[in-house]
């Protein structure tokens, strides 16, 4: 019996096993890695997304740095040398305040009007939710989220409504009818625009800071209470440094989400010219200052790139606090006494102001002839099912409209491709990024997939532009078709889609699948009978979103949409902007009506809490 | 003829990172019960699942019978699904949208088994694994005994020529293990099929295995039965992990203690020809107490110790000894007549000492003089 060991057996046959060599290793690695279809996949993938995301942004970037067409003679160089021209022109012209500067001050003091007003009311309102004993909590909490899941310039079609004055032709605002001329100040620009994106977004600093907040331990406060420490105490050296990072968090998001807002300042402050990065990249887009466009996009991204990178090193330093949760956390509720009502009405009055209000005026002037005139014959359903009516265009309700239906079809058809699509693409990445041995290759998908998160969506729209604007290759123009918008918005949709996927699959691990192998199971069986119903739930989801956020999308589509390829968004602005106030508050009325829906929708099937994910 | 083949296998997961597992020679014979035995990450797992095809070679072979299943420098890969054998898993991964039945019956609808047929084999392997009454029910309904016998079903119903099983017992409770160590054993015999089980359970790779084969940082330490694991470690690393308590090793080389002292002193005196030996090992329960009637045996290993404490187990106790700073455990199925505080006269029976030399390898020359008889 060989009873000690095998060891100096082994010595022995050793030698008869000789190392493989190089070549002999990579034959074996390069067998085991084409042996699935996983990496074939991947590579796929890879190109597709180096295709949709990578080549439009390097294009733009390049239309930056090279004279356009039709910029021969002032620059003096021919088409597609090399200049300095628009760099210059932005940051360094006669121009560049109206161009770059000025817009760029606008949008910092609107971002951070906004991060103020709504770190403050939804601070308080977080606090409110989480920690006191405030009525109709469980309610509150979901229904102050709602400003979210409405297309943020719904307000802004709300607030003209109501304090549109003369500076704009067309119906008059309520208080106009009224006998009371509101101010331009009150009326557009900055300031409406910075009350707007903060009601917008205080939903942000309620689930960010709101949730810091619910896991913070009690007992930390009671251990310094316990030594003494005074309530402010406490407030200023316990709560505030532990609850920092999850606020500026909210704070850098609400910044980057401002950076690309393109909807609100372009209702709100076009009439006084009042400019943000996003209208003015937008107007030089749409007066085919391509160079000039590009720099602009280039700008904003750069922005945006750094503000996510803030964001990223915040979300580091927050994970590190929270491993200080102990077991046994407690979530003690502070009693208000007698601020139990008014803190309920302060509740109560922003729901009304950020929601009731807003949907309601929209809602009323759509069955008003006249703004503001509270008689039974002024009321009418002729803007929603009317016919024969006597306008120039538009002589039917907009439910007649065929230009309605078309958009709707369109926004359903466009999006909703694009999101089945980025959805199951994203499945496909998390499942490469999983499981492919070419550990590089996932690296890269990940990362590629990442990237439009860092592009706010109009300079995304502005590098798609600048690609597909004119035949390349085999591909010809698509400017003008739908294809354009549906792989813009795939592309666009991609990170939230492949961050999805790849937590899924991270979750579910590799064991399901290995056992489906050992049972003898090719890789097409194990995907069919074993990934994709296991992973039907993330896959829902993955679809959901993206579509919730595409029908209320507003920047991409207003870059890249044809009058032809209207969508519910698009066409509602170019009511806007003719003036047909009843129809378009009424397609805002629809979206805000579908993304809402579809946010319950999503809710009720995937038993989630969808509002939470809609803030990242 | 031997099953399954182990030649040269290397395993590494990264240029700069350490031999996962490093050349390792193993051979698992046609019906046997091999247990992979040692601490976590000490590579037992990987070698198992590289066995299984879901983990890739660095360097080596890896044959069933007289297929070549994977090899590096013939550049032969037979993935997992063509090598006919069934693997549970440490977290028994069923498959959560298929109810019981269509987990167990999943290989043997791949293999297009006639429907008559499938249904008696998995009714048959559902009745041995009792657990036929959970057949319309979904995995995460069934209790972690429950799931470990659905895992083990789905493996069995197809019959495979080698069972892979990783940890499968880990996540039972004590009374629930030995259960289902006795069930295993039970299957081992009634299926005869070739058992390959991962463990870092000593005490259940003694209770299962005919055969164990220790691992330790990538290396394969010892080949052999349970009692040969435990009886003639193959060096220290095997004589410390395999016991419990665990052995005591006296250092004899730089040892400054009075144990060393004296342990060193009664080799020297009587087995000149021991002089490289590094250490000895004593197993707790060899070492013994002298007393009024008996004293200490004839040429046993000896010395004074003063008892520092006792704690009973329920049937048996450990006394720890403490000789000149030296702690030493022993153990003891009969009440101890000492106390805590009493100076005694400990000694080991020679044929119980355990010699390593300086590297630590079991000496030979030692078993040699200790214990004539057993050598071959």
């Amino acid at each position: 019996m060989s009873s000690t060991s095998q060891t100096s057996g082994a010595m022995a046959r050793r030698q008869a096993m000789a190392a493989p060599s190089r070549a002999q290793r990579l034959r074996y690695r390069l067998k085991i890695a084409l042996r699935e279809p996983t990496t074939t996949i991947g590579i796929l993938a890879a190109a597709l997304f180096a295709y949709l995301i990578v080549v439009p942004i390097i294009s733009m970037l390049s239309d930056a740095m090279r004279v356009q067409f039709g910029d021969e003679r002032r620059i003096k160089q021919d088409v597609g040398d090399l200049t300095w021209y628009y760099i210059e022109r932005v940051f360094a012209s006669r121009v560049s305040y109206d161009l770059f500067w000025g817009p760029l001050v606008n949008t910092l003091s609107v971002a951070v009007g906004a991060i103020a007003l709504s770190m403050l009311v939804g601070g308080t309102l977080a606090w409110l939710l989480s920690r006191t004993d405030m009525f109709g909590r469980r309610w509150f909490a979901t229904a102050l989220i709602v400003p979210y899941m409405l297309p943020a310039w719904t307000f802004a079609l709300a607030w003209t409504t109501l304090f549109k004055n003369r500076t704009v032709g067309g119906q008059p605002g309520w208080l106009e009818s009224l006998g009371f001329t509101p101010p331009d100040w009150l009326a557009y620009g900055q300031v409406p625009v910075t009350i707007i994106l903060a009601l917008h977004y205080s939903p942000f600093v309620i689930l960010l800071f709101g949730n810091a907040l619910r896991r913070f331990d009690s007992q930390l406060e009671d251990s310094a209470r316990i030594l003494g420490a005074s309530r402010l105490t406490v407030a200023r050296k316990i709560i505030m440094p532990l609850m920092r990072p999850s606020l500026m968090s909210a704070m850098v998001l609400i910044f980057a989400k401002c950076l690309g807002e393109f909807g609100v300042p372009y209702v709100l402050g076009l009439p006084v010219n009042f400019d943000v990065l996003a209208t003015s990249l937008y107007q030089n887009i749409a007066s085919r200052q391509v160079g000039v466009g590009a720099v602009l996009a280039g700008s904003i991204m750069l922005i945006g790139i750094i503000t996510i990178t803030i964001d990223a090193r915040l979300m580091r330093e927050a994970r590190r606090f929270v491993t200080i949760g102990s077991k046994g956390s407690m979530n003690r509720l502070s009693p208000l006494g007698a601020m139990r009502i008014p803190a309920t009405a302060f509740a109560a009055l922003m729901f009304l102001l950020s929601v009731g209000l807003p949907l309601m005026t929209l809602m009323l002037s759509t069955v008003m002839r006249v703004p503001a005139q509270f008689t039974l014959d002024n009321f009418t359903l002729d803007y929603w099912f009317g016919t024969d009516l006597n306008t120039v265009a538009l002589q039917t309700g907009i439910l007649l409209s065929p230009d309605l239906w078309n958009a709707a079809w369109n926004s359903l058809r466009i999006v909703g491709i694009a999101s089945l699509t980025s959805g199951l693409l994203g499945l496909l990445v998390g499942y490469v990024v999983a499981r492919t041995p070419v550990k590089p290759l996932g690296t890269f998908l990940r990362q590629v997939t990442f990237l439009p998160y860092l592009v706010p969506g109009i300079a995304f729209a502005a590098a798609y532009l600048s690609l597909f604007a004119v035949p390349r290759g085999p591909i010809p123009a698509l400017y003008g078709t739908t294809l354009i918008l549906m792989l813009a918005l795939i592309a666009d949709q991609m990170p939230y889609a492949s961050r999805a996927g790849i937590a899924a699959m991270t979750q579910l691990g590799k064991e399901p699948e290995e056992a489906a192998q050992i049972a003898g199971a090719g890789w097409f069986r194990r995907m069919t009978s074993i990934v994709i119903p296991i992973q039907k739930g993330a896959l829902t989801t993955g679809v959901l979103l993206p579509f919730i956020s595409g029908i209320k999308g507003l920047s991409l589509f207003v870059v890249l949409a044809v009058p032809s390829t209207d969508v519910l968004t698009t066409y509602s602005l170019r009511l806007v902007d003719y003036n047909y106030t009843q129809a378009a508050n009424a397609v805002v009325l629809i979206i805000a009506g579908l993304a809402y829906f579809g946010a319950l929708l999503g809710q009720k099937l995937t038993k989630t809490n969808l509002a939470q994910g809609l803030g990242t | 003829m031997p099953k399954i083949n182990l030649r040269g296998v290397e395993k590494n997961y990264g240029a700069n990172a350490a031999n996962a597992v490093a050349d390792l020679d193993l051979d698992i014979g046609d019906g046997e019960f091999m247990c992979l035995l040692g601490p976590s990450g000490c590579g037992k797992t990987t070698t198992l699942r590289m066995i299984a095809g879901l983990e890739h070679l660095t360097a080596g072979e890896i044959r069933v019978g007289a297929r070549v299943v994977d090899s590096v420098t013939e550049g032969v890969f037979v993935p997992p699904e063509k090598r006919d054998m069934g693997l549970v898993f440490q977290s028994y991964a069923l498959w959560p949208h298929l109810t019981i039945e269509r987990n167990t019956d999943f290989g043997l609808r791949l293999r297009k088994m006639p429907k008559a047929e499938r249904e008696a084999r998995v009714d048959q392997v559902m009745k041995t694994l009792g657990i036929e009454k959970y057949r319309e029910r979904y995995p995460s309904q069934l209790s972690g005994g429950q799931q470990q016998r659905v895992a083990l079903a789905r493996m069995l119903a197809v019959n495979p020529e080698v069972l892979l099983l990783d940890e499968p017992l880990s996540n039972l409770d004590a009374a629930l293990r030995l259960e289902m160590r006795a069930e295993l054993k039970r299957l081992h015999r009634e299926f005869k099929t070739t058992i390959v089980f991962v463990t870092h359970d000593q005490w259940e790779a003694m209770t299962l295995a005919t055969t164990i084969a220790v691992m330790s940082e990538g290396q394969l330490q010892q080949v052999g039965t349970p009692n040969d694991i435990y009886d003639r470690p193959a060096n220290r690393f095997v004589a410390q992990f395999v016991g419990n308590p665990p052995i005591n090793i006296v250092e004899l080389g730089n040892g400054k203690s009075e144990v060393s002292r004296l342990a060193r002193q009664y080799l020297g005196e009587r087995y000149a020809e021991l002089g490289d030996a590094g250490s000895i090992g004593i197993r707790p329960e060899s070492l013994r107490l002298a007393d009024a009637e008996r004293g200490v045996a004839e040429g046993a290993f000896s010395g004074q110790a003063e008892v520092t404490g006792i704690l009973p187990t329920g049937g048996s106790w450990i006394i720890e000894l403490t000789a000149a700073g030296e702690k030493l455990f022993m153990t003891t199925h009969q009440s101890p007549e000492v106390e805590v505080g009493d100076a005694v006269t400990f000694w080991v029976k020679p044929k119980a000492l355990h010699v390593f030399d300086a590297e630590g390898n079991r000496s030979e020359a030692a078993d040699r003089l200790f214990r004539p008889v057993k050598v071959h």
